[in-house]
């Protein structure tokens, strides 16, 4: 087994199980890390709780929800506005967070009162939103908090209102990947079923483990409208509570982030008989092929087709105008947890850059399967790592560009190494055709900043170039490029700076006549 | 609400199929072309890492028939929803083995049943019965 000891880490001899380098030959049966297990004392980890994984990822980006914490305040101010999970009713998900602000007395004496009188007031604050979420932290259920019996109270007072109850306390699992598993059997228990939705296609899915990070969600949506597809939920960015009671009627999920929501796939198959279909929003051949599965799946592939023929004509040169000046260049990709696997083989193949390191804080052992599969040789896979082995493995590595959280980002942009932020992103969307070139336009401005390059000079030290002045971008990427390619007229991305609002006011949708008439 | 079923807890104990790598005796050129297949499917799938052992020996053994079905030209049944999830996969298989792999087109049907077998029985090796995963045999998804 070709594990990989860090220096650093050698007083923590455990750490040495959760790190492989990828050697000649090796495959899943001889390179794998271990994974999802609880971080190893004197680890400094970078993973989130379980009640973060519930609430933060997958329970907030619901749109028309008041999310109610029952805890102390610092959990909620955690997880509140740190990922651009985007919504089209304003943000309003984004804009407002709320806490039961559990203090010490209420530790000792109880605060079932305190979320009663919480909910009504937020409620009474909010008159126009009807639902809510309520997320249990450490504190209150050490104390035994009945949230549940207190939503039933609410819910018989106020008959017009809807409470769903998570129970995903932060201590809840290894890492928020606990919380992702508790919320998407709590939600398939407590509401999947409980309203029947309009159908309005003959074709009908949900779109499950997508967030709408910067319009992620918004980009597919139009897809899926241009092919006729009716979305009957979104699990969960840009979701309606509401829309997802009915994910039990659709004919298809259609599942992105097998990470945080297989889970409700899986349960849906296996109590619905609906069935899961994995696919790939990032990447021009992986996305091409998933709308070409997805248009299989309803007889419609040709509608398909139509959309991968327009979409790529339009964004395929710039984005091999990208790949042309990012050829080689070193990444390190270290998001979370199914970005590792998403992005691993695509920006390999439609960018040109090479993946050294792949890293996961909170996957499992199945999501380094399938980006230790997708790299190369001799990349370093690690799981769970602490802030020093990143530290190492970047001054060992020396990548060109990290795509990362913004926490480990902002060291590392002190070590002079540029980063992306790969969770919320720099300027997304990065999902579909045109999100992909506007990712690889950030790499791009990433790698040439000529900003970053001054800023790697130590002036009181380095020998530097006194006699040498303005650089570009393009200046610094081009020098080595043929004169054909200098002469491209392609200039990279030609899309406006915020692609969303155009889609939010599109109305010019294809109509298909229906073959089922009825609705069901 | 939702409905509840009893959990068959028995998947989770599903038996190996092989214990060490079924190709390892294999000549280097049918190696060869196994591999070229396997990259593919490694490095552009995900229906082979489902989360647990027993799903993915349902989804290989769904995928991967079809996929040697269509190959070979004989008609798909296609019986269950679950079904047509196989065989959406099994499709888009088929399209990326034939548009890369240009020996496929020089085989006989016997030879294709025959290396898609081999392929089989190397992706059940890499993801179920030969894989490091601990998770494979949890209980629950």
């Amino acid at each position: 087994m070709p594990y990989h000891e860090f220096e650093v880490s050698k007083v923590i001899p455990e750490r040495k199980l959760h790190a492989v380098v990828k050697g000649p030959g090796e495959d899943l049966t001889s390179c794998l890390p271990k994974g999802y297990l609880n971080t190893i004392p004197g680890s400094i980890s970078e993973r989130g709780c379980a009640y973060c994984g519930a609430k933060h990822v997958i329970g907030t980006p619901m749109k028309d929800v008041i999310h109610l914490s029952h805890g102390p305040v610092g959990c909620t101010y955690d997880t509140w506005q740190t990922k651009r999970y985007i919504s089209d009713n304003n943000n309003f998900q984004l804009k407002y967070t709320f806490a039961s602000d559990v203090k010490e007395k209420h530790i000792v004496f109880g605060a079932e009162k305190l979320l009663r009188q919480n909910i009504l007031e937020a409620f009474d604050a909010f008159p126009e939103i009807k639902r809510m979420t309520i997320y249990q932290t450490c504190a209150t259920a050490l104390i035994g908090d009945d949230m549940a019996a207190i939503a039933e109270e609410v819910m018989a007072e106020r008959p017009d209102v809807d409470i769903f109850v998570c129970n995903s306390p932060g201590f809840g699992g290894p890492s928020q990947s606990g919380g992702h598993h508790k919320i998407n059997i709590a939600w398939l228990n407590q509401k999947v079923g409980t309203l029947e939705p309009e159908i309005t296609s003959d074709y009908v899915i949900n779109y499950v483990g997508e967030y709408n990070i910067q319009g992620d969600q918004e980009v597919m949506l139009d897809y899926f409208k241009r092919m006729g597809i009716q979305v009957l939920s979104t699990f969960t960015g840009n979701g309606t509570y509401d829309s997802l009671r009915g994910m039990h009627r659709a004919h298809l999920n259609v599942l992105e982030c097998a990470r945080s929501a297989e889970y409700i796939c899986d349960e849906l198959r296996a109590r619905y008989g609906i069935p899961r279909l994995d696919i790939d929003g990032f990447g021009h051949k992986a996305l091409g092929d998933s709308l070409r599965k997805i248009g299989l799946f309803f007889g419609i592939e040709d509608r398909a087709e139509a959309i991968i023929a327009e979409e790529t004509a339009r964004w395929k040169p710039e984005l091999d105008w990208y790949k042309e000046r990012l050829q080689g260049k070193r990444v390190c990709l270290w998001p979370g947890g199914s970005k590792l696997w998403h992005w691993a083989h695509a920006i390999q193949e439609e960018m040109g850059v090479k993946v050294v390191s792949v890293y996961t804080k909170f996957g499992h052992q199945g999501d380094m399967e399938k980006g230790v599969s997708r790299c190369g040789e001799g990349a370093l896979a690690i799981d769970d790592p602490n802030e020093l082995e990143g530290q190492e493995a970047l001054r060992t590595l020396k990548p060109d560009v990290i795509f990362t959280g913004k926490r480990p980002g902002e060291v590392a942009k002190k070590m002079r190494v540029p980063y992306l932020n790969a969770h919320a992103y720099h300027n997304g969307p990065y999902k579909g055709f045109e999100g992909w070139v506007r990712f690889a336009r950030d790499i791009y401005n990433a790698v040439y900043s000529p900003m970053h390059r001054l800023s790697a000079i130590d002036i009181s030290k380095d020998d530097y170039e006194t006699g040498k002045g303005f650089v570009t971008r393009r200046m610094l990427s081009d020098a080595d490029l043929s004169e054909d390619a200098k002469a491209s007229p392609i200039t990279g991305y030609t899309g406006k700076f915020d692609p969303i609002p155009d889609l939010r006011k599109k109305t010019d949708y294809p109509v298909f006549a229906r073959r089922v008439a009825a609705a069901e | 609400m939702a409905k509840k079923e009893k959990k068959d807890i028995a998947r989770a104990n599903y038996p190996k199929l092989y214990t060490s790598d079924p190709l390892a005796d294999l000549d280097a050129d049918t190696r060869e072309k196994v591999s070229e297949l396997e990259n593919y499917i490694m490095k552009n799938c995900l229906w082979q890492f489902n989360s647990r052992g027993w799903d993915r020996r349902k989804q290989n053994a769904g995928i991967l028939g079809m996929t040697a079905q269509l190959l070979i030209g004989e008609d798909v049944e296609i019986s269950t929803a679950i079904d047509k999830c196989y065989w959406v996969d099994a499709v888009l298989l088929a399209r990326n083995f034939t548009a890369r792999c240009a020996w496929l087109g020089g085989m006989g049907a016997e030879e294709l049943r025959t290396i898609m077998t081999k392929l089989h029985a190397r992706i059940d090796w890499l993801t179920i019965d030969g894989s490091l995963n601990e998770e494979l045999t949890v209980q629950n998804y």
